[in-house]
């Protein structure tokens, strides 16, 4: 049973963290929580499952059914990576030398925006992701995992990793660095801001789309309102691991994921949401800054 | 300024002049239910009934010799959201009411529609406590979830003669009391191995059943409503436990089969009341809905009859006023589409009968009867 959990919860924690990436980074260069990052991740799952029904209308899926996967995942993330980045443009840049508060509202706006635009569009009931076929597990350790369950846990540790890599070893990597650290200084030494801002947006909101359609896919249930709590547990995550610092998410989600699977089996199934949360308190109440948050002396 | 003072004067006097109007003409009824967000075809079944009826009435001449007007007002299954749509609905001046479906919705709205004197009709809500609270005016159509948990039970122990089960509910006033009301039951005769409540509105719920999976339980009942009964079964499958799972009529809905796949929804059985298309009485309503809606849905034939009930009392009241017309209801006996019924003094039908229903690839099929 630990196994199973385990599996259980790494599979819900691979979501979060891929969602955490996206406040994570955006805090780290802005001081900005965009509370709408929420919303692109149910934006992703939404059009994952449009993209697939095209794609299945097309005849595609019964030729090749993983292309058709890989196509409504590059596809639904190229489409959200333009959400966040006219997000940016519309919404927090005309306020990026306004007090902190107002871009804040800003991104409130624009979530209740998104969320009634794809009510109002798509409907308020629920949408079915279509049952793949040929979703067989396997069985180790007494546990069972299913092919969609390990594709999951796979694609988020490799966007994981690859995001690591991006940020610590290439020139635009080192340009985020640099603006994280300080905006004007990097721009005097020849930093395209504007384009590090826009690119933090573009690359949070493809991980963000890519754990929603994952989500889509491995529940087979989408609504409009699933990006509210996925938010709020992502943030939640982010918060744990030290906000701004991207290792600190990526730990933050799985760790999440990990107490509320272990949380709702061995303690009761009826406060799982709560675990998060509590979790949380006690991190900050030790470690105000998260797990792996530095105290910023440098800004002093 | 001159102007816009006139234009300003004009158009108050046309709204004045077209409210009088309209509220010499009709009689308002209001429909409430979830008719957005995840539970969103229950709350348009109902409004599907209820129109049916509203638009026989009307074509017949209306009701009291004014044409009948259907509010609709919308819960989305909160219990906050079910007492503002019902004090907005008694200050529209509805007559009457046909709602709510979710018993933690109708339970706080009911004590909005019993402080305004006017009478409420659920085609949906089953737990106990709403008509144990002794209003005059608060009524049901459907079943107790306290005669629903019994059939459940009566099922699981002298049909399937199982010896072990796991059960849960979704923490909401209908689904434990459902899941309750069938441990009371099956106690003493069959084991429960597991007990224990999830999230309404949660999507993962792999962790609960792990733990339920230890137990090895040969059957898993769930109190609750179709979309998580959906993910649970399909979750319940992929994690290997083939038992089979068994619920109540806040799951019996197609939206349930398309979300676990007809394949691990084979098998479930869910108690609900006797398949309307049994019915003689019932198959003009059917042919009349398909017509017009397309494939009726569980309660929409319920929501139909409150309606004729709710109308059939105001017409032999002679007076839509509230008090007149729920002592009519408790006194009258009322033929509908499902046959003949009379309420008790509590507003309760007097005679009700669930049946269990299976699920046989992707189609409700009905299955036991109690007795058999």
């Amino acid at each position: 049973m630990l196994f199973q959990q385990l599996i259980n919860g790494l599979t819900v924690g691979g979501v979060y963290a891929l969602i955490a990436l996206g406040y994570t980074m955006v805090y780290g260069i802005l001081e900005l929580i965009n509370f709408a990052h929420g919303e692109i991740y149910m934006l992703g799952a939404y059009l994952g499952v449009i993209f697939f029904a095209f794609f299945s209308a097309a005849g595609l899926t019964s030729y090749s059914l993983s292309l058709s996967l890989v196509l409504t995942v590059a596809l639904s993330a190229l489409f959200c990576s333009a959400y966040g980045f006219t997000m940016e443009r519309i919404a927090y840049r005309p306020l990026r030398n306004a007090p902190r508060l107002s871009p804040l509202i800003s991104a409130i706006g624009v979530s209740i925006f998104l969320q009634n635009y794809v009510m109002l569009t798509q409907g308020a009931t629920d949408k079915v992701f279509p049952h793949l076929q040929g979703t067989g597990g396997l069985t180790f350790f007494g546990a069972r995992i299913t092919y969609l369950q390990v594709c999951i846990i796979l694609v988020s540790f490799f966007l994981m990793l690859s995001l690591h890599l991006y940020v610590t070893r290439t020139r635009m990597g080192r340009a985020m660095r640099a603006v994280a650290q300080d905006k004007v200084m990097a721009s005097l030494l020849g930093v395209d801001i504007d384009l590090v801002i826009s690119l933090t947006f573009v690359i949070g909101s493809g991980l963000a789309a890519v754990a929603g359609i994952m989500v889509a896919m491995y529940y087979g249930l989408v609504n409009y309102s699933i990006g509210y709590i996925a938010g709020i547990k992502a943030f939640t995550a982010a918060v744990l691991g030290g906000i701004g610092s991207i290792p600190g998410a990526m730990f933050g989600g799985i760790f999440l994921g990990l107490v509320e699977s272990m949380g709702a089996s061995y303690i009761s199934s009826e406060y799982k949401d709560a675990y998060a949360f509590a979790v949380l308190i006690i991190v900050l109440l030790i470690k105000p800054s998260g797990i792996f948050g530095r105290t910023n002396e440098e800004k002093v | 300024m001159k102007t816009s003072v006139v234009a300003t004067l004009f158009l108050v006097l046309l709204c004045v002049s077209g409210g009088c109007q309209k509220k010499e003409e009709v009689i308002k009824v209001g429909v409430a239910g979830p008719m957005t967000g995840d539970q969103a075809k229950m709350g348009t079944d109902f409004k599907n009934g209820v129109s049916l009826a509203v638009e026989e009435w009307n074509a017949k001449g209306g009701l009291l010799g004014k044409k009948i007007s259907l509010l609709e007002a919308d819960d989305q299954h909160d219990p906050k959201q079910a007492v503002s749509v019902a004090n907005k609905a008694v200050n529209e001046g509805v007559v009457g009411l046909i709602g709510h479906f979710n018993s933690s919705c109708s339970i706080p709205a009911s004590d909005v529609y019993n402080r305004a004197g006017i009478p409420m009709i659920t085609p949906g809500s089953t737990n106990p406590q709403l008509t144990e609270k002794g209003y005059r005016g608060i009524f049901r159509v459907c079943g107790r979830d306290d005669q629903q948990g019994k059939v459940g039970a009566e099922f699981v122990a002298d049909k399937l003669r199982l010896k072990s089960v796991a059960v849960i509910h979704d923490k909401t006033t209908y689904g434990q009391g459902l899941a309750d009301e069938f441990k009371r039951f099956i106690s003493g005769k069959v084991e429960v191995v597991y007990y224990g409540g999830i999230i309404q509105g949660d999507k993962d719920f792999k962790t609960v059943l792990t733990a339920i999976r230890e137990k090895r339980p040969e059957l898993i009942y769930y109190g609750g409503i179709y979309p998580e009964m959906g993910l649970l079964v399909k979750q319940a499958r992929e994690l290997g436990i083939g038992a089979p799972f068994m619920s109540g009529d806040g799951s019996i809905d197609p939206k349930f089969i398309e979300i676990a796949g007809p394949k691990a929804a084979d098998g479930t059985y869910l108690t609900f009341s006797p398949d309307p298309r049994n019915i003689p009485t019932a198959k003009v309503f059917i042919d009349d809905y398909q017509k017009r809606f397309g494939e009726i849905g569980p309660y929409s034939v319920y929501a139909y009859d409150a309606a004729n009930i709710l109308f059939t009392a105001i017409k032999e009241a002679g007076t839509a006023e509230g008090r007149a017309v729920a002592e009519k209801l408790h006194s009258s006996e009322f033929s509908g589409a499902l046959g003949k019924i009379r309420f008790d003094e509590k507003g309760d039908v007097t005679a009700s009968l669930y049946v269990v229903w299976i699920t046989r690839e992707g189609k409700f099929i009905e299955y036991w009867r109690p007795g058999h």
